[in-house]
């Protein structure tokens, strides 16, 4: 039993997205543009040339929140979106029948089909993958050659992510709606 | 057997295909043929393609097929709330519409339910998984729950008011009407819910699509009558009609209302993605000309100026209602997927996200058109297979005989 968290130092980011190679390669995701789990988001230098501010230019890691409160869950017809036991939000892809709402529902965009199983599917912080093999680490943050990614229980106060969120400021996406996310962003 | 049961009437499909040979009723036959066989193609290229036949992608999930769903379970329900004026309210110049009414609602219902079956991707597991797993927090789940229900009570009501039974029918008109406006005001809810987007959050889609159902059940009710008559209608049908079209203007006005405090509210203050997306749909073709003029102004201006008395002219407005109220349901799901809830560019080489657009494909255009040729070949089928008119109204009277 833990309470999954991740805390992105996303200013290190340098959009090689070696985070998606590997997400795909580690859990199997199928290619094309539409179909992944986490995604680099950027966002071109505002202003003109020459006063272009370098400091808008910046990169945005981003997967499923793993909301406390997901409005994905909450929609959910047949609970196919349930919390496991590790607070981590999963789709149970025998109950989903692909109505579409949670993808409607969440406010990340963290959602897609996979065509395989025609059910949805999303981020589970490789449960299935390498926490299920007893490893402590993401594809994502092993593979991330300036450690964006920190994972660990929020639930343990030694953990790092819990040191990391006691001593640096941080925020979260669209914190105004209530959805609680788990991914924490580093000022 | 049958006939004990729910009466109708004796009738053979060869009797069906039958009819009066009229350039109208030859017109009518071919566009009801026409538009089954473009359910059809397009079901069976839904099958071989899945959903990759829809235009639907990751950032627009819901297309017209949800669009055409909706439209016609407003129409069920609209049917069935003012049917009920008559039957349950005792409206006296409503009350001969129940059956062809409640009929009317049942055909529309299982249209849209034959819309919805080929966009949800599992329908059967939904069957199993929404009984044995039931997400009671799910606005989809109670209006599947409710609309279920709603169908059988109005199956009920149909039966009973054709056996003459008024007392039970009565029980179950109110039933109906009450599950039906639960059901439907749950279907708004599906979209106020949704607290990821400022646009339909709120309270307004749950009391709006009542409102939108009545006039949608208003404008039916007068392209059922108009056809049926052929727009010579006798005292009692003009004293309703006339009624009616007063009914409708003051819902009309009520919806002006509604519509003008809601954009009102979403552009006020300028709010982020709302302020923005609103602004975008007040400038759209589809809601100036669609919902607006056809929807809206045009029927609203005919019953203003002519006092409730041009019954033609109304009847042709609800012809352009109808479109107008399809317009509403197609850009419901488009207004509310239009903003992208992931704003940054994620591929290299390419823009920025900005407002979604969404095209439907000739597959979805093809299931959404061709249902309504299921509710036209139904109402066709019903009206020389049920008495749909009271006893005093129907050529067919004789063969009331074996009921009771």
């Amino acid at each position: 039993m833990a309470n999954y968290a991740m805390v992105l130092n996303y200013k290190n980011c340098i959009n090689c997205k070696a985070c998606e190679v590997a997400c795909k390669e580690e859990n199997g995701i199928l290619l094309g543009a539409e179909k992944h789990r986490i995604w680099v988001g950027s966002m071109n230098p505002e202003g003109e040339w020459p006063f272009l501010s370098i400091a808008s230019a910046t990169f945005l890691p981003s997967q499923c929140q793993q909301c406390e409160n997901a409005p994905c869950q909450d929609v959910c017809p047949t609970q196919a979106t349930y919390y496991d036991k590790n607070g981590v939000v999963q789709v149970d892809s025998e109950k989903c029948i692909l109505c579409s709402y949670c993808m409607v529902a969440c406010p990340y965009d963290a959602r897609y089909v996979d065509d395989r199983t025609m059910t949805i599917d999303k981020c589970t912080f490789c449960s299935d993958t390498r926490l299920a093999r007893g490893e402590t680490t993401t594809a994502c943050q092993a593979t991330c050659p300036t450690k964006v990614r920190t994972f660990g229980d929020l639930d343990d106060p030694n953990s790092e992510v819990s040191q990391i969120l006691r001593t640096k400021e941080h925020f979260t996406l669209k914190p105004h709606i209530g959805t609680k996310p788990k991914l924490f962003y580093i000022i | 057997m049958l006939n004990k049961i729910l009466p109708h009437k004796a009738i053979t499909i060869k009797a069906l295909l039958d009819f009066k040979k009229t350039p109208f009723n030859i017109l009518m036959f071919s566009v009801t043929v026409g538009l089954l066989a473009m359910f059809l193609i397009g079901a069976i290229n839904y099958f071989i393609h899945g959903h990759h036949a829809y235009g639907v992608s990751r950032e627009h999930p819901w297309g017209l097929l949800i669009a055409m769903y909706i439209f016609f379970v407003v129409s069920s329900t609209g049917l069935c709330i003012i049917s009920s004026l008559g039957h349950v309210f005792k409206f006296k110049s409503f009350e001969f519409i129940g059956k062809r009414a409640i009929f009317g609602a049942i055909i529309t219902i299982i249209s849209g339910f034959a819309v919805i079956g080929l966009e949800i991707g599992h329908p059967l597991r939904m069957a199993i998984y929404n009984t044995i797993s039931p997400g009671i927090t799910s606005a989809i789940w109670g209006m599947g729950v409710l609309y279920s229900i709603y169908l059988g009570l109005i199956v009920m009501e149909f039966i009973l008011l054709s056996r003459d039974d008024h007392k039970w029918a009565k029980f179950f008109g109110l039933g109906g009407l009450l599950v039906g406006i639960a059901a439907h005001s749950n279907l708004g809810a599906v979209f106020g819910f949704l607290v990821g987007r400022p646009l339909a959050n709120g309270v307004f889609y749950p009391i709006y699509f009542i409102l939108s159902a009545m006039i949608t059940g208003c404008y039916l009710l007068f392209l059922m009558y108009g056809y049926k008559y052929r727009m010579n209608f006798d005292d009692d049908k003009e004293i309703f009609l006339k009624h009616l079209a007063r009914l409708l203007g003051l819902l009309l006005a009520i919806m002006l209302f509604f519509e003008f405090w809601r954009f009102l509210t979403l552009i006020y203050g300028d709010v982020p993605e709302r302020a923005e997306t609103a602004l975008h749909i007040l400038k759209s073709p589809n809601f100036l000309i669609g919902e607006l003029l056809l929807g809206i102004v045009i029927p609203f201006v005919i019953i203003l100026y002519s006092k409730a008395e041009a019954i033609h002219k109304i009847i042709w407005a609800s012809l352009g209602g109808m479109i107008g109220i399809f317009f509403m349901r197609y850009d419901l799901i488009k207004d509310t997927l239009m903003y992208p809830m992931q704003t940054l560019k994620k591929v290299e080489y390419q823009l920025a996200p900005t407002l979604i657009n969404y095209s439907p494909t000739w597959t979805e255009w093809f299931i959404a058109l061709g249902a309504i040729g299921i509710t036209l070949a139904m109402y066709y089928i019903g009206e020389n297979f049920f008495f749909l008119d009271p006893k005093e109204n129907d050529d067919y009277f004789d063969h009331y005989q074996d009921i009771k």
